[in-house]
């Protein structure tokens, strides 16, 4: 994994979902915190968006915030719920990691 | 591994108790961090006059006790805290002002800490935002 994007807002009140798809990588990932695991809702523009990326990106979400939102059962099938060690293994597959503040 | 990691949102938001999860998580795993960095709306987590709820997880003495107990270098960005009233007592006294907030084991430095901590550790990880 190249870089990997962190995000944490949530993407029917901003943008940075959108702006962060539009740039990113063939082979980077992308984790999903916060509010930002209600792009997962089901019948979703962005969770149709998630679905549509190429198969280089990897898609994660942060189980506990999964779990907040009742979103754990119902996940894409390429998207990874992930704990903080876990997290904490991502952080160093990637070259880097990028946070949209 | 050594990890840098800085907090720019203030201890009501959820990236700030993130923040540390994650960074109880580095060290879990066998990691290091070679230096945390608190900015921005982050520099409240170092108060020592914060009063969390009693229902509510008190961050900023969370952070206190996870700093004290793994001695680690905790550094406060002085421009971002003077401004937000988050003095030490050297800068209280520097601006004649009657309190202080900020104490051991927290440390009032410049941005370059910041900088210098992302050129040294092997990966810079921030959180910020909601």
């Amino acid at each position: 994994m190249k870089t990997l994007h962190l995000l944490s807002h949530s993407p029917f009140t901003d943008q940075r979902l959108t702006s962060c798809l539009h740039v990113i990588g063939a082979n980077d990932g992308l984790l999903l915190t916060g509010d930002a695991v209600l792009a997962l809702q089901p019948g979703s523009l962005q969770r149709k968006a998630l679905e549509l990326m190429p198969a280089g990106v990897q898609l994660f979400a942060l189980e506990e915030d999964l779990i907040a939102r009742h979103l754990q059962d119902c996940l894409p099938e390429r998207v990874n719920s992930v704990d903080y060690p876990r997290f904490v293994a991502l952080s160093l597959q990637a070259d880097k990691v990028n946070s949209w503040l | 591994m050594q990890f840098a990691i800085a907090v720019f949102s203030a201890p009501e938001q959820a990236s700030n108790r993130r923040a540390l999860r994650f960074a109880e998580a580095v060290l879990a795993e066998g990691h290091a961090i070679s230096r945390l960095f608190f900015y921005q709306a982050g520099v409240h987590s170092a108060s020592s006059q914060q009063v969390t709820a009693q229902d509510e997880l008190d961050l900023p003495r969370a952070w206190h006790e996870f700093v004290t107990q793994h001695q680690l270098d905790a550094v406060v960005c002085i421009a971002a805290a003077l401004r937000r009233g988050q003095l030490n007592q050297a800068e209280a006294e520097r601006y004649n002002r009657d309190g202080y907030s900020v104490q051991t084991p927290w440390e009032l430095s410049g941005l370059g800490q910041l900088h210098d901590a992302a050129q040294s550790a092997d990966r810079l990880i921030c959180f910020g935002g909601p």
